[in-house]
């Protein structure tokens, strides 16, 4: 079979069926457009694990003059005994703590106001209602518990508090995120399955005169099913085309774009997928989209178009 | 060149056989007319030989080959052995004759120019040059046959089959077509024909193979054939 024949054949097809060969390009740029953004998700988590894990802090908040509430804040704010006290502590936990330093009440007030700038609450707190702090790094996240039950109750600390519970609230979102995009993958997944082998049981049909003459005068398995299968592979390629031009604006302009415009004035950097992340997973989307046309095109013509 | 060896063929198990024990020895260039009413099992035959149903029981052996061994990826070229024609045509409406008769080199890999100069001849092989660029619908019943003679012939097998060619033609058209068979199995090719057309076997006095119900009544050469007789029975 020549090349050019073959085109001439795929390109007939093309034109009696165009509604169902539109149909399956669609329903494989959507299927291919949710397991994109559920891969991306997973990418984003993966990122900001990276950047989050190595920035979270166990931050010890000591007594303010404020938090007699407290049993371990009794006597009022912390005094500079049991500051030291909690320094000497630290000190001591040298293999769980990375590092820590101080952040002291005009420090932690001017972080405060920075934050909260466009805020109507700010001058309604005071500053000694700011609490002064260690911020501690430690050397093994996951270690948070023991340096929280040192801590937790001690003279002069209010509450210890770690920032990867936040944190890892978001990453928890994120994962479902991530995993009801891939659920409604499969389910379009299944719709694009049926969908083809419903369109090449159509299109052998339409065609059914020329597939008997092909049959008749001794053409291979391999020419009769070609043109089909050619169809099928382009339709789902020019889907996974489009699912990655979607998938493409929804980072550029939603996520670089947009998402990092809002967070950088709150935290400063923050680590966010990009285009280059969409590259990486570029090739298990087109992989999957020729793989699904040519898995789901096999079955088809065996069952439709007998040689 | 083809070779019934006590063949039977049932379609569903339990039915009545189509063809029942069948002996039938076709040589190489021979012009066999196969006759009996409808339902005798004609058809069943010319299945069996481009294998597009399985002998029940005993071989079927088409240019050497014992049909019943033959692996799926080697029915093509089996089937490049055999030509068919068939009383609607089949020909591809939306094709011009030209178009309809270099389908099948396209289909079969052939290149450009090989198509460019085997169409014509075989156009000319069925008296059909200079129509090559009308359409099916354009044409006479008689030149359409001619048009899917052409395609069956045009990659030149040895083996032509023609289950009831003349089925959809006046008796003046069917003996023109049946001269161009006859004049396809002067070069070599061996041609079956299935027919009840009875003016046709008296007139062409080929070899008769003659089948009721399935079963081989008659084989012979230069044969007539009765259709009367059928009735009687």
């Amino acid at each position: 079979m020549r090349a050019g024949f073959l085109f001439g054949e795929v390109g007939n097809g093309l034109r009696r069926n165009t509604s169902m060969f539109v149909a399956v390009v669609l329903v494989t740029m959507v299927s291919l457009f949710f397991l994109g953004s559920g891969l991306l998700a997973q990418r984003q988590v993966d990122t900001l694990k990276g950047y989050w894990y190595d920035k979270v802090q166990v931050s010890i908040f000591l007594c303010t003059p404020d938090s007699t509430d407290v049993a371990s804040c009794a006597g009022g704010g912390v005094t500079e005994v049991q500051r030291e006290g909690l320094t000497g502590d630290l000190d001591r936990l040298d293999g769980l703590v990375e590092e820590y330093w101080y952040e002291s009440n005009e420090q932690a007030y001017e972080r405060f106001r920075e934050q909260f700038r466009n805020s109507p609450v700010l001058d309604s707190i005071p500053q000694d209602a700011i609490p002064e702090s260690f911020r501690v790094q430690l050397a093994d996240p996951t270690k948070y518990e023991v340096v929280a039950s040192a801590f937790e109750g001690a003279p002069g600390v209010e509450s210890v508090e770690d920032q990867r519970e936040v944190v890892d609230r978001l990453f928890t979102f994120l994962n479902a995120v991530s995993l009801s995009a891939v659920g409604l993958a499969a389910a379009m997944v299944v719709c694009a399955v049926l969908l083809i082998s419903t369109t090449i049981r159509l299109t052998a049909w339409s065609r059914r005169r020329e597939t008997n003459i092909m049959r008749l005068v001794g053409a291979s398995a391999f020419t009769i099913h070609t043109p089909f299968l050619v169809e099928t592979v382009l339709a789902t390629l020019l889907g996974a085309g489009l699912s990655i031009g979607l998938l493409w604006a929804m980072v550029q302009y939603g996520i670089s774009g947009f998402l990092t415009d809002l967070l950088a004035g709150q935290t400063g950097m923050i680590g966010l997928i990009g285009p280059r992340d969409l590259w990486v997973i570029t090739p298990i989307l087109v992989g999957g989209a020729v793989l699904l046309a040519v898995v789901t095109s096999w079955l088809a013509l065996r069952r439709h178009v007998r040689v | 060149m083809i070779t019934f060896e006590n063949v039977t063929m049932r379609y569903a198990k339990g039915d009545t056989p189509a063809l029942q024990s069948v002996d039938v020895e076709i040589g190489r260039g021979d012009f066999v007319f196969v006759v009996g009413a409808s339902g005798s099992g004609k058809s069943t035959m010319m299945r069996l030989i481009i294998l597009e149903k399985e002998a029940t029981q005993g071989r079927v052996l088409v240019a050497g080959k014992d049909l019943s061994r033959l692996p799926n990826r080697k029915v093509p070229g089996l089937r490049r052995q055999v030509g068919t024609v068939f009383q609607d045509f089949r020909l591809l409406s939306g094709k011009t004759v030209h178009q309809n008769i270099a389908y099948v080199l396209q289909v079969l890999g052939a290149r450009r120019h090989t198509i460019r100069q085997l169409v014509p001849e075989t156009l000319e092989l069925v008296g059909l040059q200079g129509k090559g660029k009308r359409l099916p619908h354009e044409l006479s019943g008689g030149e359409q046959q001619r048009v899917a003679i052409a395609r069956a012939m045009v990659n030149k097998p040895p083996i032509l089959l023609a289950d009831e060619p003349t089925g959809n033609l006046d008796p003046e058209t069917s003996q023109e077509i049946v001269a161009i068979l006859d004049r396809i199995n002067r070069t070599g090719t061996t041609v079956v024909m299935a027919t009840h057309d009875t003016t046709i076997v008296n007139r062409f006095r080929k070899r008769v193979v003659q089948l009721r119900d399935g079963v081989l009544v008659r084989d012979q050469a230069e044969g007539e054939y009765e259709a009367v007789e059928e009735r009687l029975v």
